[in-house]
């Protein structure tokens, strides 16, 4: 291929160009099921509700965000353990606060470090036990299940503080809840993060080839036990909020996170090979699943018509992108 | 009547002409050796007679009956049994089943009849039951074995095909003495069955202890024929080395600069490891220095543990006077090596990302730095990509974008933003444009001018003769000799290359 050909093609495209972003066709895409949410239960698209749409999103995204780094860094990278840590945290949380304001700071520090903890085990588990993440994470969270089970055996349930629930639900600055404004910082944190930081280039480069990469000097095996650490921050953090989300925390409360934390991700246009992608796009690509999940809850269907839902979701997109591509082509 | 005779066979792979025009007639009853260099078209010649390459002409004769192969089962039927290069074992299968692969026994049409195959095994493995080692079983798994045993297996299976026609392309590259001695043995006893042998070595003793006669290739032609009783070393390599003179005389100055006794930069003393042993060299400021010899003989081995790729390795390593051992090529990098593979697809290229992340990673690396600010990567990254001539769309077009000359070109830029001490270069222009190694070329001689000290291992004799100032010609592992100034010459390359290690 020559350069002519390079330079000529984004003029070529136009509007074809446009259709194949991945943000434009999620955003195109969250206005229909809006519409059709809309036409379902008149209502659904009122201002109100599409906050309270944001906020679960918001959730989801959370973790989404944990679960994108790990998918960008390749080696089938993948985190099944996120919605086990989404529980514990909230558990932790909720013990460690229990009710009080005062307790929200230990409460934050305690959480991001057992979030941090589980990331560790895992990232050592796939680096230098070699373990598959699929396996190595998917026995995280048998762990992680069953610890829960024996925590709450032993511990009541916990509160969350009034400053944490009004920081998840009500309007923190203007009229928008303090969730949503963390989340956009999120994003801004990991747009910087992956463009702008050495560590960000470096996630793509052992995601595209780590060989490679491990021959220009990039420490491949610390790279990738930060990602499972960060993926379980991340999870912790959304705990945190989930626990302010609905006042009191009950186990395996996370679980409904995993599935779709990796739907948001690939639908955001990151493959699940590795290498490419961004955040920006699995923003959307949540908000997306909540409103889908929204419209499934109006119409009747149950919980686990939801899940058949999701889980068919995820099929379509990969039959529709492959393993090997992005939708940024 | 010949047994086997090849008439006019070529095979080009789109413009690589592989075989140009083989021409050779096998007897009943003895051992043809085929010898010549890298890429001189042996193994493609095999690979046609077997049926796993198609000619694009020519005729193969096996009786003196004109055959055509579609597959290498064809070739299996009639008659012929191929050793490969590239050993085409099960690695999780047992010996037994391996050695009977090409036709496992079968009962009752389906089943694997399991008494026959451990008896047929049996049979071939005895044969090597004196050398095989220990570790060796029937029931081992291949993976279980050492290289000299996995090749040993393959010869097993090669044997237990019981073909009229047996070939074998580098059987022994991995034997010791004695396997080869009993390996010649079992090979004397087939000729004398009337058994036609075709053999590829590198190794000239083998070639005269085995022997009856020699085809000589030289790019990928066969050019003539000799009964081994009437040849000798020399007349083999002159062969080999044909008509085309000496090629220019290197880089004129810059050399006698180099060889005048400039600073040492890197100075290796006694190191071993996988592939090679106890190598020592020296590289002077601004000295490009070469390894030669056959492929696989321990170049690329000795440059990939330098640079901390590879464990295992032991010796002393000196750079700017600092004794060093690099566990990682992180440690390497930060010591001031350069490493630049001819394999992009593993060791280079980050694939399907953008020019600019794959001309940065060292420059973050030897400045540690932690923010990724574009316009200060754009100000780095284009004088080295144009000090290459680079022809790239922008620096945020995927590096798949790009031709394999201009890929490689981009990998070698990452090096330039933040000089090295020392380059190594490890076959860097396999598979790339004519255009692109000379812009490579030119580069590493400025580059060597500047004072940077150069280590170039090329799969190609003319780049070797034409840029190393020293060549240093690798054998099994080791430096067999130094060529220096008027000593480097193809015939002396050549001479130290196939000389019994």
């Amino acid at each position: 291929m020559t350069s002519v050909d390079q330079a000529s093609r984004p003029a070529s495209s136009g509007l074809a160009t446009l259709v194949r972003q991945p943000l434009v066709v999620a955003l195109a895409l969250i206005a229909a099921l809006l519409f059709l949410g809309e036409t379902l239960s008149p209502g659904f698209a009122s201002g109100e509700q599409i906050l309270r749409l944001l906020i679960v999103a918001a959730l989801m995204g959370i973790v989404a965000a944990g679960q994108n780094l790990v998918i960008i860094g390749g080696r089938e990278g993948i985190d099944l353990s996120v919605g086990g840590v989404v529980s514990l945290s909230a558990i932790v949380a909720g013990n460690v606060m229990a009710g009080e304001n005062g307790g929200i700071l230990p409460a934050v520090a305690a959480c991001i470090a057992t979030g941090a903890l589980f990331g560790f085990f895992n990232g050592f588990g796939v680096t230098f036990l070699r373990i598959p993440p699929l396996v190595m994470t998917l026995g995280m969270l048998g762990v992680l299940q069953g610890l829960l089970v024996v925590i709450r055996q032993g511990i009541p349930s916990g509160r969350a503080a009034p400053a944490l629930s009004d920081f998840v639900t009500q309007s923190f600055l203007f009229s928008l809840p303090g969730i949503i404004w963390l989340w956009a910082a999120i994003g801004v944190f990991m747009a910087f993060l992956l463009r702008r930081t050495v560590f960000g280039y470096r996630i793509f480069a052992i995601g595209s080839n780590e060989h490679a990469a491990y021959m220009a000097g990039v420490p491949v095996k610390l790279m990738r036990i930060s990602l499972f650490v960060l993926s379980g921050v991340f999870a912790a953090i959304a705990g945190i909020c989930l626990l302010g989300y609905s006042g009191s925390s009950f186990a395996n409360v996370g679980e409904q996170y995993m599935l779709p934390s990796i739907i948001a991700v690939v639908f955001g246009g990151t493959p699940l090979s590795g290498g490419k992608g961004g955040y920006t796009g699995t923003m959307a690509g949540a908000v997306l699943l909540v409103i889908l999940q929204s419209i499934l809850t109006t119409i009747n269907i149950d919980d686990s018509g939801r899940q058949m839902v999701f889980g068919a979701t995820l099929l379509v997109l990969m039959l529709f992108y492959g393993r090997g591509r992005s939708m940024r082509g | 009547m010949s047994k086997l005779q090849l008439r006019g066979v070529r095979k080009a792979y789109g413009a690589t002409v592989a075989l140009r025009r083989g021409d050779m007639k096998l007897d009943r009853g003895e051992v043809h050796v085929l010898i010549g260099s890298n890429g001189s078209g042996k193994s493609t010649l095999c690979k046609i007679v077997a049926g796993s390459v198609r000619p694009d002409g020519g005729e193969v004769l096996i009786d003196g009956r004109s055959v055509e192969f579609s597959g290498p089962n064809d070739a299996r039927k009639a008659g012929i049994g191929i050793f490969y290069q590239e050993l085409s074992l099960a690695a999780h299968r047992t010996v037994a089943e391996n050695i009977c692969l090409a036709a496992l026994p079968v009962s009752g049409g389906v089943f694997v009849d399991r008494a026959k195959v451990a008896e047929t095994a049996r049979r071939y493995a005895d044969l090597f039951a004196e050398v095989a080692g220990t570790g060796f079983s029937l029931d081992a798994t291949v993976e279980s074995l050492r290289a000299d045993q996995r090749q040993l297996v393959e010869i097993m299976k090669t044997l237990a095909t019981e073909a009229p026609i047996l070939i074998f392309d580098e059987p022994t590259s991995a034997l010791d003495r004695a396997q080869v001695d009993c390996f010649f043995g079992i090979l004397r006893r087939l000729k004398e069955e009337g058994r036609s042998i075709i053999f590829i070595s590198h190794r000239m003793d083998e070639i005269f202890a085995i022997g009856d006669r020699v085809t000589v290739m030289r790019d990928g032609e066969t050019i003539e024929t000799d009964r081994i009783a009437d040849t000798d070393h020399d007349a083999i390599i002159r062969r080999m080395v044909g008509e085309k003179g000496e090629l220019a005389p290197p880089a004129e100055a810059a050399n006698d600069a180099a060889s005048g006794g400039g600073q040492v930069i890197l100075k290796v003393e006694g190191f071993s490891g996988p592939g090679f042993s106890n190598i020592g060299f020296e590289v002077t400021e601004g000295e490009i220095v070469g390894f030669g010899g056959l492929h696989g003989q321990g170049q690329s081995a000795v440059l990939r543990a330098l640079f901390g790729a590879t464990p295992g390795n032991s010796g002393s390593v000196v750079l700017d006077g600092r004794s060093m051992s690099a566990a990682r090529p992180r440690a390497a990098i930060r010591e001031g090596f350069a490493y630049i593979s001819g394999d992009r697809g593993r060791d280079g290229a980050i694939a399907g990302r953008p020019i600019l992340e794959n001309v940065t990673p060292i420059h973050f690396l030897k400045n540690r730095l932690a923010l990724a600010r574009p316009s200060h990567l754009r100000n780095k990254a284009l004088p080295a990509l144009e000090a290459l001539k680079t022809k790239y769309a922008g620096l945020a077009s995927s590096i798949n974008s790009l031709s394999g000359g201009n890929q490689q070109k981009v990998i070698i830029a990452r090096w330039l933003i933040d000089r090295p001490a020392v380059l190594l270069l490890d076959d860097p222009t396999k598979g790339i444009d004519l255009q692109t190694k000379t812009d490579l070329f030119a580069l590493i001689r400025e580059l060597a001018a500047e004072g940077m000290a150069i280590v170039l291992y090329s799969s190609e004799d003319a780049e070797l003769l034409n840029n190393a100032d020293r060549i240093l010609v690798f054998n099994s592992g080791a430096i067999a000799r130094e060529l220096t100034g008027s000593d480097r010459t193809r015939y002396n390359l050549y001479h130290a290359a196939y000389e019994a290690a």
